[in-house]
Parts: structure tokens; sequence; C-alpha cells
């Protein structure tokens, strides 16, 4: 099996998992709300518009009509009316789609950066003090819950010591040109630190205990022995050998993580105001917006689908045993 | 019959035999955990946890839900001029009537106590009768006089209590020593009595409403006020027509206090903000920025005067008009004294003891509402833990099944299901579980169900990997060709051998429903009625009130958080021992979502 067959066929899998969450998510929202045109239709419409709204949605066909209608303006990026914003939920759900990776993305670099290193850290000091404060202080950031640690963090350096804005993206008000007109200014800068450390500490505890495990077992290996013998220094040992071969398990836990977060994010936008998926779905369940809670889980769980893709990719890069032999360790 | 009894015994024996495995797999891990130190450390803050949501009622200090009054008789001096002092507290009962004598200053409170200035400084709180609450005092030269419910009076002379109850049982509110000396008391059913020949004698005032005050100018000129708009005054031993309003006047309303400061001036005070002035011949509705009920009325000067009341509410007199001052604490006032430079305010109602910080009676301090954090701390432990159990059986019961099946038939039945475990990886749980929400409503059996139906994926992934390696195993072949089913095969043979992990897969499921729960709830989709950690938390943001109130977050977190530790910290212990290569000194953090084997599924089979 090549690499091409390889990723094709992960796409494959991939659009077909999406396919069945989408069907699955139209039954429900059917089942929930059996005639969606009462609360679609928006008040002040002519009968004639009614209609109007009815077809473009597929509401005047039977149910299975309407789940094909859906699929086709799925497909269309045409994913209903927000009740609350009284707009196409899209445009607004891609906004925040990016506000939300411009949150994500940083701290999970954080935590994959910081996390495997203090992993190596720990792994060279085994058996001593700061080992043990190491572990313990992994597992209990992994305890605390990501909301708890933020509302600490805004309560301490934001309001305590009043080093941090609190809430939101920038300091309104602003008017952005464009996206990277949004991201790339110190202000914006200054607004993610909190929200991005706040996840970045809960997601490092992993890699760091993962990478120190490997290590340790790595590290007990034949070629191991074989670098000592050929006199390598101790670094030379650590970081080009063993640490790149303990690498393999925190990728692997990188995908899953990365699945993880777009959810777990959710808290940590409510928490610190930060305009995106997360708060916007949750906003939608307060304000009975189905359309818009619709759209947002399928954009987040289509972003948990690529972002375990991409991860399958980058893993048979590394590990191309998984391609050609497609078997066990 | 006889062969029959022995029969079923022996099959239930038999029967009783494939529990033995079963057992043993259950009861090493336990055995285990108490072989590792920090095992050991997880088992007791978990014990605890444990013991906490049992023994819950006895724990709480305080009903969850309700909230917490405080009770205090407590004062703010002030002297002309505006000159205000802190909020002082000065005892356990609320003051009905402060009165300032020439030589002490005595109050009189609920539950029958006196409270007198001592010469330091500090005040003296003494019980005279605590089966009442004293509403009024006076003070004279001689002696201090209180008096309150069922005509119950008190005199202090020679240094000690002296009963002198009024021969009716009815309530007094007013006391007063006349300008003569003359002991007046005016209390409910217009009753009106002097101490005269060391007796009380009933004056006909004419009026059978309740009396709230009487104040003299002179000896033979005095005002008495009422509920009702009641107005008398008593000149010359001669009680005037009680003044009542018409129905639909604003002055209709009950008077609560008065000063009757000269003869062209004097204030009475009453509910919803009634002031009613006296310029020497005529009674007058005057306006005030207040609706709130007034309670007391002190006269300074011709420009200078206070009325207090309900709910922290002071009004200020200019000489001419009454305006809302500042407000100095938000407690309700029940009156208001001045005698030459000093001048009290004094009360206060029970008031709902919001947010207060950390103290004795509060462990973890008040919510906004005067809730006990502590008690529903303890409470929630209850939620986190049912929860907790409730889905981590759900999760593992369904990843077991499935991974079970899975591992073991492979092939199209495995890669079917895998397939389905794939699209639960699409799902993210918290999106999953407000959708979820959004469709049903809130409530804790939805949270119970988004995390039973959503996590259970990885447990699948875990144990399906370890019943491949286990159905190559010769003693599963030789099962196989001795003729067992596959049924009986993956309960008897291979389940026993998967338990511990799964065991495993239990303590992390439960972390993380715990966490799951807590986040959920924090979002607002748990029920409103229950206590969680979660909760707690969402209350606090909700209040706006967290970004100060410190006691009110750490506390639901940190509990969480030892929680989590202590299942993570149990199913490090076990890990190690299910896991030979971490044995030995090599020592393993479990994870939660960590897949047992670093490949993923679909890279293993195929």
């Amino acid at each position: 099996m090549g690499k091409g067959q390889f990723v094709t066929r992960r796409i494959l899998q991939m659009l077909l998992s999406y396919f069945i969450i989408l069907t699955m998510l139209f039954f429900v929202f059917r089942l929930a709300l059996p005639d969606p045109t009462a609360a679609l239709v928006m008040e002040g419409l002519s009968a004639e518009e009614q209609a109007m709204v009815r077809a473009r949605f597929g509401l005047d066909q039977p149910l299975l009509g309407q789940y094909f209608t859906y699929l086709t303006n799925f497909v269309q990026g045409e994913l209903g009316l927000s009740f609350h914003y009284r707009a196409p939920v899209f445009p607004i759900l891609l906004d925040r789609l990016y506000n939300t990776l411009a949150l994500m993305i940083p701290a999970i670099i954080v935590s994959y950066l910081l996390g495997p290193l203090l992993g190596v850290f720990l792994s060279w000091k085994r058996g001593s003090r700061s080992e043990f404060a190491g572990i313990i202080g992994g597992l209990v950031l992994r305890s605390a819950p990501l909301f708890w640690t933020g509302m600490i963090f805004i309560m301490v350096f934001g309001i305590w010591f009043n080093i941090f804005p609190t809430s939101g993206m920038r300091t309104l008000p602003y008017e952005a040109a464009h996206f990277f007109d949004k991201i790339f200014t110190l202000d914006y800068l200054w607004h993610l630190f909190l929200p991005m450390m706040t996840i970045a500490l809960y997601y490092l505890g992993l890699p760091m205990l993962i990478m120190r495990n490997t290590m340790l077992e790595v590290m007990g290996e034949d070629f191991i022995e074989l670098c000592q013998a050929k006199g390598l220094s101790e670094r030379r040992i650590m970081y080009p050998h063993v640490a790149r071969n303990a690498l393999l398990p925190v990728v692997t836990q990188a995908a899953i993580t990365i699945g993880l977060a777009v959810g777990g994010q959710v808290v940590v936008e409510v928490v610190f105001s930060w305009p995106g998926l997360g708060r916007e779905i949750v906003q939608a369940v307060r304000t009975s917006d189905f359309p818009m809670a619709q759209g947002a889980f399928m954009m987040m769980s289509g972003l948990v689908l690529i972002m375990n893709f991409l991860a399958d990719v980058i893993y048979s890069y590394l590990d191309p045993r998984v391609v050609y032999k497609g078997g066990k360790k | 019959m006889n062969n029959n009894n022995p029969g079923t015994k022996k099959g239930l024996r038999e029967r009783l035999k494939y529990l033995k495995p079963f057992l043993n797999a259950i009861l090493e891990p336990v055995k285990i955990i108490f072989q590792d130190p920090l095992g050991i450390a997880g088992a007791i803050i978990f014990s605890i946890i444990v013991l906490i949501a049992i023994f819950a009622p006895l724990l709480a200090t305080h009903n969850p839900a309700v909230m917490n009054e405080r009770i205090e008789g407590s004062l703010i001096a002030f002297s002309p001029g505006g000159e205000w002092q802190q909020y002082r507290i000065i005892g356990e009962k609320p003051i009905n009537e402060l009165v300032i004598g020439s030589q002490q200053v005595i109050a009189a409170a609920e539950s029958g106590s006196v409270i007198r200035l001592q010469e330091d400084d500090s005040w003296l709180e003494e019980e005279v009768d605590a089966e009442i609450d004293f509403f009024a005092a006076a003070v004279s030269e001689e002696m201090i006089i209180v008096a309150g419910e069922r005509g119950r009076v008190y005199f202090y002379q020679d240094n000690s209590w002296q009963e002198r109850h009024l021969d009716e049982e009815l309530d007094i509110h007013g006391l007063t020593v006349s300008p003569g000396g003359t002991i007046y008391a005016v209390g409910e059913e217009g009753a009106v009595f002097s101490w005269q020949d060391d007796s009380w004698q009933r004056l006909e005032s004419g009026s059978n409403r309740t009396l709230k005050d009487i104040n003299f100018i002179a000896e033979d000129d005095a005002i008495i006020v009422g509920f009702r708009g009641t107005i008398i005054h008593y000149r010359q031993g001669e009680f005037s027509d009680p003044q009542y309003r018409s129905f639909t006047d604003e002055t209709f309303r009950d008077l609560n206090g008065l000063h009757y400061f000269s003869e062209e001036l004097a204030f009475a005070v009453g509910e919803r903000g009634t002031i009613m002035g006296y310029d020497g011949s005529e009674w007058f509705a005057m306006s005030s920025d207040s609706s709130r009920e007034l309670r007391g009325v002190a006269v300074i000067s011709p420009e200078e005067a206070y009325a207090v009341g309900y709910r922290g509410t002071i009004q200020e007199y200019d000489g001419e008009n009454w305006q809302t001052h500042d407000r100095i604490t938000r407690r309700g006032y029940r009156g208001i004294t001045t005698v030459g430079e000093t001048g009290y305010i004094y009360g206060v109602d029970p008031y709902v003891n919001e947010l207060a910080p950390p103290s004795r009676e509060h462990l973890f301090g008040t919510t906004h509402l005067g809730r006990d954090i502590w008690s529903q701390v303890i409470y929630g432990s209850r939620t986190a833990l049912m929860v907790g159990i409730i889905a981590a059986l759900m999760v593992n019961l369904l990843g077991f099944t499935v991974g079970l099946i899975s591992g073991y038939y492979r092939g199209g039945v495995d890669s079917f299901l895998m397939r389905v475990v794939d699209i639960m990886y699409g799902m993210p749980l918290e999106p999953f579980a407000i959708v979820l929400v959004l469709i049903f409503g809130p409530g804790l059996w939805i949270i119970i169900l988004a995390i039973g139906l959503l996590t259970w994926r990885t447990n699948a992934r875990v144990i399906r990997s370890q019943v491949l390696s286990l159905v190559e195993r010769p003693f599963i072949k030789a099962a196989r060709i001795s003729g067992a089913s596959h049924l009986r095969i993956m309960l008897v043979h291979i389940a026993p051998n998967v338990l511990p992990l799964a065991f495993l897969q239990l303590a992390v499921a439960m972390g993380y429903a715990i966490t799951a729960e807590a986040t959920l709830s924090f979002l607002g989709l748990g029920p409103p009625r229950v206590y969680s950690w979660g909760t707690i938390l969402h209350a606090a943001r909700l209040s706006g009130a967290w970004r100060t109130a410190w006691w009110w977050i750490i506390p639901p977190g940190v509990f969480i958080s030892a929680t989590v530790v202590s299942v993570f910290l149990i199913s490090r212990a076990v890990e190690v021992w299910t896991n030979p290569r971490l044995r030995g000194g090599n020592e393993s953090a479990p994870e939660p979502e960590e897949s047992q084997d670093p490949l993923p599924y679909e890279r293993q089979s195929n």
C-alpha cells in the first residue's frame, strides 16, 4: 500500500464519517423540531415570502426530500438562517471558526513544544525530587478543569494584578479590515495570552508524561548502549537519539488531543468571552437557535475529523510502517 | 426430589466456579493499589470524597439552598454636620430603640436584651427577659426603663431590674420620660399609660390604633403618632381628637417615628417614605425621595434633620426639602436618635449575609444570595460521584462489550464497529452534550447520557487491542478446539483476563466523567436545583461576583481536581501492574484518552 493510497483511503473514511454524522444530525434535529417552519419563518413575512423560505430549505417536501435538500444545501454552504441573528448562519460561523483556530492552534503548539521538552528533562532527572514534582504537577494540571483554571487566571492576573485583559479578542472598539489585520497585532497577543496559557497548561501534562515514559523505555534499548559505546555525550544521546525515537507516541497523543481540544475549548471561550465557535454554540442553546447550534456542531465535528486526518497523515510520514506494513509495531 | 436438590446445588456451584476468576480480576487491582504509595494516597483522597458524599447531610452546616441571614445589633454613630462613623456591631440582637441619657446610653433589643455603653467605650449586652422582644427604652436621671411585648416593663433601679408590668398584655412601642419626670408608655389598642403613684394608669387616648411613639417638648405638650396616620396632641392633660387622613390620602399610612423638636417644628415618618411635617399649627405631608419604610427621625436643628429606615435608607432635611443621603450600608435601620453632640442610627433588620468571606459560621463563605458555599460543595460531591460512577459504568459496559466483540470476531464485525468508533471520535463531547440539552432540555441524566454515549470510544479501542492479543494465545485456541461456544470463550476465557484493564478504564472514565459533568454544569446545562461543583461555579460566574469572591470559586475547583487526581493515582497504580513493561521502576501515568497501543486501530488490522 503506497502513501497516496493510504491518504486517499483515509480521506474516504473521513468523508463517510462526516456524512453519517450529518445524517444523524438531520434526523435528531427533525426529531426535536418536527416543523421548523414555525420557528424558521420570520415574523412579518408575507405568505409568498414564507413559501419562498420553505422552498429554499425544502420544508415543503416529505422527510426524505428534506434530507436531500439539507445535504445539497450543506454542500453549497447553506446552513439556514439563525433565529437569533436573523442572518445566514454560515458566514457568521466562518468568522467564529477563524477565531477558534486563532486560539486553539497557538495553544496546542505551545503545549506540544513545551510538553515533550519537559518530558525529556524529567526522564533525565529520573528518580530525583524534581521528577516527582513534575509528575504530580502534570497530573494536577490535567485534573484541574479548564474553565476553573481560566477563572483563577482571570481573577489573579486580570483583576488582582490587572496586567492582562479579561475578555474578548481585541480592545473594543476596533475595525478589522480583514482577518489577518485582526490577529497580527500586539493587542491581540495581549488578549490571547491568558486563554492560550489556560489551554496550553491543561494539555501540557500529557505529552510531558508520555514523553518521559517512552524516553525511559527507549533508553533501555540496545542502540542506546551502542551510542554510549561510541562515546557520545549524554546530551547527544538524549536529544537526537532517544528523544527522536520517543516522539512517536507523543504525536499519536497529539492527534487525539487536537480532536478533543475542539470540544474542550468551548468552556475556555465562554470564560474568556472569546468570540469562537464554542461560545456561539452555548449562546445558541440559550437562545434556542436551532440552525446556529446545528451549524456550529457541523463545523466543530468537521474540524475534529480534519484534525484527526491531518494528524494521521503526519504520523504516516513519521512512521512509514503504518503505511507499508499496515500492521502492528 | 432428593436427587434433584444436590443436582441444582452442584450446578450452582459449577457456575459459581466461573465467578471466581472475575472476582480475582477485580480484587487483584485493589491489592495492587495498596502496594503503591501514590496509589494509597489516591485511595485515601478518594475514600474521603466518598465519605463526604455519604455523610453530606451531617457535614453540611447549613441548608445549601437557604439564604442565610445575619442577625445583629449595630449602630452608626454620627455628629451634627454629617460626620458619619463606621458601622459597628455591638450586640447579637437587633436594637429597637436606643436612648441617650445624661449618664448613659441604653439600647433595647430583641429577645429581651439590653445593651449598655460602658465607660471604656465597649458595649455590654445583658439579657433581661428572653421571652419577649423589647421595643422601647427611656432613661431619666435616676433610672432606666425598657418595655416590649405583652405589657412587660422593667425598671433599672438600685442596680437591679425590677418588673413593673402593665395589667394588660399590650405591646408597648414607645416609652418616654416627660421633662417633669413622669414616665409615659404608648402601645397597642391606643394604649397610653403613665406611671403615677407606683402604678400604671391608663389614659383615654381616644384612639384604638397601635401607637408607636410619644415625644414631649414641655411637661404639658406632647405628640403621639401611630398606625394609619394617627397623630394625637397631648396638651395640658388633654388628648386632641386623633387626626386620621382620608382613606385615599397618601398620609393614611402607618407612622413609626416622631421627633417633636420645638413648638414650630416636628416630623413624623412612616411606611412608604411618608414624612409628615408640623409647623406649629398644621400637619402636612412632605415629599421624600424614598418609597421605602422610614422608621425613625431626628431633628438636630431647624436646618438639619435625618430620617432612616428600611434597606439603609437615609433621608436628609436641609431646612426645606428632604433628599436621599448616600447609603452607608444596605441594612434596615430601626431608628435614629440624637442628643447634643452625639447621635446614633441603630438597628438592624436581619439581612442576607451575602458574599461573606470564610468565617467560622460559613467555612467557605457565602454566595451573593447568602447561601453557604461549604454546604453546597459538600452536597456537590454527591452529584459528582453519582454522575461519575453511573457514567463510568455505562461507558465501561458499552466500551467493554464493543471492544470484546470487535477484538474477538475481527474481520467485518471489527471493521464495522471500529468505523462506529471512528464516527464517535468525530464528535466533540461538549458540543454533543450542548446539542442534546438543546433538544431535550437541561438535566443530570442528559449529562450522564452524553458522557455515556460518546466516551466509550476510548474504552472500546483499549479493550479491543487487548482482546486481539489474547485471541492468539494457545489457551483460547485450545478452548475453541474443545468446542466451546463463542459466548463461552468470550465470557469465561477472555473477559477475566481483560477485567483488570477494564477496571483501570473504569477509574479513568470516572475521572473523565466527573470533569465532564463539572464542565457541562458550568455551561449551565445541568439541572437548576441540584448542587454540583459545576453549578456552583456556574452560579458564581452568572452573578459576576466571582471576580472578587475567591472563596466562591476556589473550593469547588479544588474538590474537582482532588477527586480527579485521586482517580488518576489509583488508575496509575493499576496500570503499572497491568502493563508489565512498566514494572520494575519504569512508572507510567495513566491518561483518560490515551490509547493503550501507540498505533490507532486502523493501522493494526488490514
